[in-house]
């Protein structure tokens, strides 16, 4: 029994001893309660407000755009935008002063504005700014902070403003190639959940929501040495002339890539929206004008593409007019009869014309629908036009004749250099490209489909040689050692009523080397004034000048070597 | 007896895991900082890189190399007759 005692007794203690500890607890719990409502509430409370839980934004950069080499075009840098919580800033008016100085704004008028939106969390002081200023800025002010943004620079500036485009301040595209490949440039921002502290800096991680995704790069098919060059003789030319606007084109003839497209007037894309429309637009894929003679190669392809000439076919032109439906088809004068190239050397009207006629209609509209006319150089641009060429059920018997040399049509310049193209590529369809492709298109474009025969693309060739030859109407275009074929074309503008008499737009198309064609260019100027306004005079020096570095600066091995050789040989006899 | 040795062991388990579950939080945090420090690194780098690629394109504008090469360096390109053709 006393054992029992005992052990009740000692149980006794334990039980008394167990319930002194959890009151212990108790109170300690209760009174460390206590303390931290009371005594530590405010520290606490502060302390809490410093760490935050946010999500915030993994900034994320634009893709660049960049030549065929990687030289850049575009591309972002970054930099820091200030923003301000207002209720917090306008606390502290002496670091917003010190602030505004520093940013350079008017310390009044961004007192005034905060005011007006005190009730916001967010606003801009100064976007896109130097990072390091903007640190300066922000540091240790409460109430300043900075957010990372990427600015769009342009190096090339407006030497491929049309080509390029530009963005607008939040980085989406607005024009040019920006905005054709917005959604592959374009940046994905990512976020993360992090805790903050109140100076807005990151003191731990806690996941990651989505992944910064930057923007992918595009490789256009553009040279910029090239690009410079074209765009140097062009400006040189317009200037010369004093001419309205002009473009230029060069395409690389066996890819159908643009190595080089320049338009005048032009912009400058770090200026973006300031500059007037007029400069903006990219004339090369959206204006069009009536080509005038540059067509008639294709006419003559049409032509012997259905084996109705050959080279020794003659045609008496004489007596330099003919009437066609009432109206007058002249030449400039009485050239009598003529062979094909000689047709093509003079430019006689009468000629081409007759050479037209030879073709139904739907068959005429058939070929000039094969090279492209009527249809958009399918290199997806914003105001990319097809020009305007007439189904033939619409032609009167004049639009048929007149068609023949360049009339009742109108292209534009890069329709006009595609067109050349197919004969230079031995007289296959060309697809027009403002990317970059891979080497192994040239391959590829080797199974494209014929618009005309080899045989006839090659003959055309030759003729066009011709045209620049010491007798035809683009003397100008020659490039000393190497073979080169064009065509000129001085095409009167339309006006209301008819045509204009004194306007005209000078053209010049042509490919180099004829024994191999690498390089296809073609030329406009609209309304030369000054200097001569013919095409041989005013377009073929641009082409002349812009082939001849091209060919160097691509290292295409000259073609004509004995002319380059009598050409030494008379400078040393002293001729 | 054997209880005991288990429950020791278990004890000595949880002690383990929960001086474990601190050193790796002291871990992560010092991980953590270290891999601010490099991003910051990094974010530097990609600003000075953009600084870079500017003042590059600005430098090598074709026009700038060509006024240069014309002007300072007095280059030129050679005449026709200056031509060499090597067989």
């Amino acid at each position: 029994m006393s054992d029992i005692d005992n052990q009740s007794l000692f149980f006794g203690g334990r039980h008394y001893f167990v319930l002194f500890v959890l009151l212990c607890l108790m109170i300690g719990l209760v009174g460390r309660a206590l303390y931290l409502q009371i005594v530590e509430k405010e520290f606490l409370a502060s302390q809490g407000g410093q760490r935050q839980i946010r999500t915030i934004e993994t900034p994320a950069y634009r893709g660049a755009i960049l030549d065929r080499f990687g030289i850049p075009l575009a591309i972002s840098t970054p930099v820091d935008s200030v923003w301000v919580n207002p209720s917090e800033i306008l606390q502290n008016l002496p670091a917003l002063k010190l602030a505004t100085r520093q940013l350079s704004i008017n310390y009044i008028s961004t007192v005034d504005n905060l005011k007006r939106k005190a009730n916001k969390e967010f606003v801009y002081l100064k976007r896109q700014i130097e990072p390091e200023l903007a640190s300066q800025v922000s540091e240790g002010i409460d109430g300043i902070y900075t957010q990372r943004e990427y600015h769009r620079y342009y190096p090339a500036g407006e030497v491929v403003g049309h080509l390029v485009g530009f963005t607008d301040i939040d980085d989406k595209g607005q024009e040019g190639l920006e905005l054709v490949y917005d959604d592959w440039l374009k940046a994905e921002p990512g976020a993360r959940r992090v805790i903050r502290n109140r100076k807005g800096a990151v003191i731990e991680e806690i996941n990651q929501v989505s992944a910064a995704q930057s923007g992918k790069d595009v490789y256009s098919s553009i040279d910029m040495r090239l690009q410079y060059i074209a765009y140097r003789s062009l400006a040189r030319a317009i200037k010369y002339h004093a001419a309205k606007s002009g473009s230029a084109v060069l395409l690389d003839a066996r890819t159908g890539e643009v190595l080089a497209m320049v338009n005048q007037p032009s912009y400058n894309p770090n200026q973006g929206k300031k500059q007037s429309s007029d400069q903006r637009r990219n004339r090369a894929l959206t204006d069009v004008f009536e080509p005038g003679s540059a067509i008639k190669p294709f006419t003559f392809a049409a032509a012997i593409d259905r084996g109705l000439y050959s080279q020794k076919s003659n045609i008496d032109t004489s007596p330099g007019w003919y009437m066609v439906s009432g109206h007058p088809i002249k030449d400039f004068r009485n050239y009598g009869v003529l062979d094909l190239a000689s047709i093509l050397r003079k430019s006689s009207n009468v000629g081409a014309s007759r050479i037209a006629l030879s073709m139904t209609e739907e068959e005429l509209w058939q070929s000039f629908s094969d090279y492209g006319f009527g249809q958009a150089p399918g290199v997806t641009f914003p105001g990319e036009s097809s020009g305007y060429f007439r189904h033939f059920a619409d032609w009167q018997k004049l639009d048929h004749a007149i068609m023949g040399f360049g009339y009742g049509l109108s292209v534009s310049i890069t329709q006009l250099a595609r067109a050349y193209a197919m004969i230079a590529n031995q007289g296959r369809h060309v697809d027009v490209s403002l990317i970059r492709k891979e080497p192994e298109a040239e391959i590829e474009n080797r199974v494209q489909r014929h618009v005309m025969s080899s045989k006839t693309a090659k003959m055309v060739l030759e003729m066009m040689e011709q045209v620049v030859g010491p007798t035809g109407t683009a003397q100008l275009a020659a490039v000393p050692g190497y073979r080169v074929g064009g065509k000129t074309g001085t095409a009167k503008k339309s006006a209301a009523g008819g045509y204009d008499k004194d306007n005209y737009f000078s053209v010049f198309a042509g490919v180099a080397p004829i024994s191999d064609p690498r390089l296809v260019m073609a030329v406009i100027v609209d309304e030369p004034t000054q200097n001569g306004y013919y095409g041989g005079k005013v377009a073929a020096p641009v082409f002349q000048e812009v082939m001849s570095n091209a060919l160097r600066i691509l290292d295409v091995a000259p073609d004509d070597i004995p002319s380059l050789q009598a050409q030494i040989a008379d400078k040393e006899t002293g001729v | 007896m054997r209880r005991i040795f288990w429950v020791a062991l278990l004890l000595a388990f949880v002690l383990g895991s929960a001086l474990t579950v601190i050193y790796v939080k002291h871990e992560s945090r010092v991980l953590f900082s270290e891999l601010r420090n490099v991003q910051k690194k990094q974010d530097q780098k990609i600003i000075e890189w953009g600084r870079l690629q500017l003042q590059n394109s600005t430098l090598a504008t074709h026009s700038n190399v060509e006024s240069r090469a014309r002007k300072t360096l007095k280059m030129k390109l050679p005449e026709t007759v200056q031509l060499v053709r090597l067989p």
